[in-house]
């Protein structure tokens, strides 16, 4: 059957040019990454550190045993998980309410869309000067006696370091927020207006729209949204760093992490910590994956 | 009578859309408010505990922005910082065009595998990376230089830009291409004349926030690089103004004001593309 098998040969071309395609992206990731990515397993199970004299053992779990046991770790995985649950949410509340607002037009619509952008488009790095000069003030500065008063407050009420801490979480949603809404629009924008207005015809309240329409349509980029926001927020290092001027009281996994191979030199334990993250990001991306994929099927 | 309604209603929804936005906006400006103002007052005024701090009683002074050219290689930072960002940008954008298209629109066994392989990279954990990294830049001959940061920003460029793009990709109808291809056009000439041009705003979004990653990175930048002459703009910025525990407030803002520049005219430029959403109108019929 000679279509069949011009359906074939096409088939075979399609295959192989899929796998061209794909190849260099592939080889940039593989090429750059994957010794790292090894040094990190293989020193996860051993003793690697600068600051001993003797050679480096192979210790199996001991890393990961060590960690299990530690109340310290168990208090940073907490402070993350809260840390990420509360950013996640916050961000996504307020990212899916701006870009809702943006999506229609009016007066003043792109200096709006422009200034909400800048949170997220000005560099993390010196955008967070201007919070911690905001929140954390020279003491010789007119404001600071009122900032004083306002960390030993929540700092009385919290335990100490919980100042810090909160204005890590309120840059986080100040930037992420930003994100989250920039990328939600170009979603709203890929989604063709038809859909929206024949839903707003078919739905009874703006409400049910909101769920049965724009959050299903929305979905890939809420998906990406949020795995975005949770990586960040497990391993927001310098952040977290630079607004509490390294005096972290809260640590999360990242920066414990970081504390114990930087300040500690203990590589084999900071590997073992970092790495223990892997299966719960894991798990979150094949979850938010399922979430990416299903529009596709059911219009398939 | 009909236009009058809409009319009324027009301008309800513009009053709803101001007072929601209203608190917002001044959420995300506050910070930039205080540090222009921060960066243009002297520092007798910074430093005086009878003073206002939300505005300027003392008269403006550019002592701060004069320091930045002056004692700091300010310039050279901002030249480093643009052309790691061109580079890095292209060549990881037109990367993930070809993945993003291949992942999202050619059928073929272990797709999905193939996939999930790009994105697993996020999961690789970050906080340690730069200590092996900057052996494979050794290795690559590359240390101390800002092509490092070259070859190290697409690798999480890349994973990031594949999956907006397929995103974008799968919201075009595959009729329009089915078409072309049964008009005798081949899978490339699909991807450059027709997929492509309806996924402007997709790609432009991807170009933006590739960009804004690499001018925006920090940890590797300041890990890779100790000349002051090859460090990038925002390390620069924060890593010689902060001196132990020295911070010279002023000229930190004034810095971290101007090194954000080129980032706020690169939106201006792209903004129309981004907020008219041209495949909405493209994909019709």
């Amino acid at each position: 059957m000679p279509p069949r098998t011009r359906a074939d040969a096409r088939r075979r071309r399609e295959i192989g040019l899929a796998y061209l395609l794909l190849s260099p992206a592939l080889l940039l990731l593989a090429g750059v990454l994957a010794y790292p990515l090894g040094w990190e397993i293989w020193t996860s199970f051993t003793s690697l550190s600068p600051l001993q004299d003797g050679g480096t053992a192979f210790v199996g779990l001991e890393n990961y045993r060590r960690q299990v046991e530690d109340p310290q770790f168990w208090f940073a995985a907490t402070v993350t998980v809260v840390h990420a649950a509360v950013t996640t949410l916050a961000k996504l509340a307020l990212g899916l309410g701006f870009a809702l607002l943006l999506a229609r037009p009016f007066r003043g619509r792109a200096l709006v869309f422009l200034a909400v952008f800048l949170p997220w488009a000005y560099p993390a790095s010196v955008s967070v000067i201007g919070w911690y000069w905001t929140l954390s003030p020279p003491i010789t500065t007119a404001y600071s006696v009122f900032m004083g008063t306002l960390k030993y407050a929540v700092d009385g009420a919290l335990g100490t370091g919980a100042w810090a801490f909160l204005s890590v979480t309120l840059f986080n949603i100040w930037r992420g927020s930003s994100f989250i809404g920039v990328l939600l629009l170009a979603g709203i924008n890929a989604v063709p207006p038809e859909l929206f207005e024949y839903a707003t015809i078919e739905s009874k309240s703006p409400w049910q729209r909101f769920w049965v329409v724009t959050v299903p349509l929305l979905r890939p980029f809420l998906a990406l949204g949020v795995f975005l926001s949770l990586t960040t927020g497990f391993a927001d290092l310098a952040n977290v760093w630079m607004l509490t001027a390294g005096r972290i009281v809260f640590p999360i996994i990242g920066t414990h992490a970081y504390w114990l191979a930087i300040k500690a030199g203990e590589f084999g334990p900071a590997s073992a910590l970092s790495l223990m993250l892997v299966p719960f990001l894991l798990a979150a991306l094949l979850l938010l994956f399922r979430l990416f994929d299903r529009p596709e099927r059911e219009a398939a | 009578m009909t236009t009058a309604r809409s009319r009324g209603a027009r301008i309800r929804s513009n009053v709803f859309a101001y007072a929601n936005l209203a608190p917002y906006v001044f959420f995300v400006l506050f910070p930039f408010y205080f540090m222009i103002v921060t960066s243009f007052k002297s520092n007798a005024e910074l430093y005086n505990l009878k003073s206002i701090p939300f505005w300027i009683q003392s008269g403006v002074i550019m002592d701060h922005y004069a320091l930045l050219f002056q004692k700091t290689d300010f310039v050279i930072w901002m030249k480093n910082s643009l052309l790691v960002a061109v580079v890095a940008t292209t060549v990881s954008v037109v990367i993930s065009i070809l993945a993003g298209y291949s992942l999202a629109r050619l059928r073929f066994r272990g797709a999905a595998a193939f996939g999930t392989a790009i994105f697993i990279t996020y999961l690789i954990p970050t906080t340690l990376l730069f200590l092996p990294l900057s052996q494979v830049v050794v290795w690559l001959g590359l240390a101390d230089s800002i092509y490092a940061l070259m070859v190290i920003y697409p690798t999480f460029l890349v994973p990031f830009s594949t999956w907006l793009l397929m995103g974008y990709f799968r919201t075009i109808p595959r009729e329009v291409e089915e078409c072309a291809l049964v008009d005798g056009a081949t899978r490339m000439q699909t991807l450059s004349k027709i997929v492509l041009p309806m996924a402007i705003p997709g790609v432009v979004c991807a170009v933006l926030f590739s960009f804004t990653l690499c001018w925006n990175e920090f940890t590797y930048a300041l890990t890779f690089i100790s000349q002051s002459a090859n460090k990038t703009a925002v390390v620069g910025v924060t890593s010689d103004l902060i001196r132990g525990d020295i911070y010279f407030w002023g000229s930190l803002m004034a810095g971290a004001l101007l090194a954000s520049i080129p980032i706020v005219i690169v939106y201006v430029l792209f903004l129309d593309y981004y907020v008219s959403g041209l495949t909405a109108g493209a994909v019709k019929g």
